[in-house]
């Protein structure tokens, strides 16, 4: 039983090929699009799905803003579905690297903060201070709020890493826990319903694109409208 | 997909044609022919509405059909189980930590499919229909609005045949009736000239 839990989180490679590429790329075949005015049955899902989720979003953003809205949209749409093909069995969840989540989160904050500084540079330098601090507290207030700017980008990344990462963990292990008890036929069920349970729970990871999505959208709204 | 639209519409309206509708495309593939002749890009040969039919989502129904004359209706299934205990007791397919998991993601799929399936579909298909019936009234207004245009038309053609009957022909008729009344005067001038 000396099992290497690391296993499922390897960078796949077949041949000494990468073939971390095609499982990045696979998301998209997941998503048709047609040129009809009718179509079949998932594109309309799929669009009405994309069409709430952008209502939702990107209507609280002023015109600037609403520049962002194809790429919050393919954000959303590609962390939800690489994060629910990641549950299947056997499957490598490209956000579970941190590198991964790394390149994508520090570009996109980059990019509101850059934007801010550039349009209204008052307005975003200050945030560094809010409002009624009292005098000798402000130094310190700067220090405190420049860094929790820049632990912004990671905070993402680590966020994301952590919750799927520690998911696919946590069911790998009671999988193998049932396994263990199928002998002993002890508790054996009541642990496959916990398992049920948590893998409910785990496809709120959809949630969690939703709290990623939605930190950024914070964020972004705060550097330009504010 | 237009057709698939028609369709529901047609099956609540004449429920006798739906059984027809399945029959159709089970017909069409089974004529589809391949490698016959040239490859011609137009005209476009038609593609089948609905895919071939599946049991259990992953065994097309031809497997079935194929198997039944020779071993009936349990012959499918008996070679499945064989074909699993096989795999199971060579371990070709090891029992592991993710056959649980796989088995509570297949459950829980199959359970969600199984209840929201049909209303999903039911809603996909109703936006279709809000989308057409939509187009279908711009459609509709602007054929009456045409008609409406056309009947204005009509009407103004006929007030002005009713002025041209008022003014011409009236006048015509006065002239003429005061060309005769001329034509009598000289008459009878002329016939009280030669008197003198």
């Amino acid at each position: 039983m000396n099992e290497n839990l690391f296993t499922p989180f390897m960078v796949p490679t077949f041949l000494g090929l990468p073939a971390v590429v095609p499982i990045i790329l696979f998301p998209t075949l997941l998503f048709p699009t047609s040129k009809h005015l009718i179509t079949n049955r998932l594109i309309i899902i799929q669009r009405n799905l994309v069409q709430l989720i952008m209502k939702q979003m990107m209507t609280i953003h002023s015109t600037k803003g609403q520049t962002w809205s194809l790429m919050l949209m393919s954000l959303i749409i590609f962390i939800a579905a690489t994060n629910l093909l990641g549950l299947l069995p056997h499957s490598f969840t490209p956000t579970t690297q941190l590198s991964m989540n790394l390149a994508m989160a520090i570009p996109l904050w980059a990019g509101t903060v850059i934007t801010g500084l550039r349009f209204k540079t008052k307005n975003s330098l200050a945030h560094f201070l809010p409002q009624g601090t009292p005098t000798p507290l402000i130094p310190m207030l700067v220090v405190i709020e420049t860094i929790s700017l820049f632990i912004q980008p990671v905070a993402l990344a680590v966020r994301l890493t952590a919750n799927i990462t520690a998911g696919h963990l946590l069911m790998h292990l009671i999988g193998s826990a049932t396994l263990a008890l199928l002998t002993a036929s002890f508790l054996a069920t009541s642990l496959t319903l916990v398992l049920l349970v948590l893998l409910t729970i785990l496809e709120m990871a959809v949630a969690l694109i939703q709290a990623y999505v939605f930190t950024l959208l914070v964020s972004l709204y705060l550097h330009d409208n504010t | 997909m237009l057709s698939r639209v028609v369709l529901s519409t047609t099956s609540t309206v004449a429920p006798s044609l739906k059984n027809a509708a399945f029959l159709s495309p089970g017909v069409l593939q089974a004529t589809r022919t391949f490698h016959t002749g040239q490859p011609h890009l137009a005209p476009v040969p038609p593609l089948p509405e609905y895919g071939g039919k599946v049991r259990y989502g992953l065994i097309p129904e031809e497997f079935f059909q194929f198997l039944y004359p020779k071993t009936g209706v349990t012959g499918p299934y008996v070679l499945g189980t064989g074909l699993i205990l096989y795999a199971l007791s060579k371990e070709i397919y090891v029992i592991s930590a993710e056959t649980f998991t796989a088995m509570s993601l297949i459950g829980i799929m199959v359970y969600g499919i199984k209840k929201y399936g049909p209303s999903v579909a039911e809603f996909a298909d109703k936006l279709n229909e809000q989308k057409l019936a939509q187009l279908e009234e711009v459609k509709q207004a602007s054929i009456q609005q045409i008609q409406n245009a056309i009947d204005m038309e009509k009407s103004q053609q006929a007030l002005t045949q009713k002025r041209h009957y008022l003014f011409v022909v009236q006048r015509e008729k006065e002239t003429v009736a005061k060309c005769i009344a001329d034509l009598k005067l000289l008459a009878k001038k002329a016939q009280a000239q030669p008197v003198m």
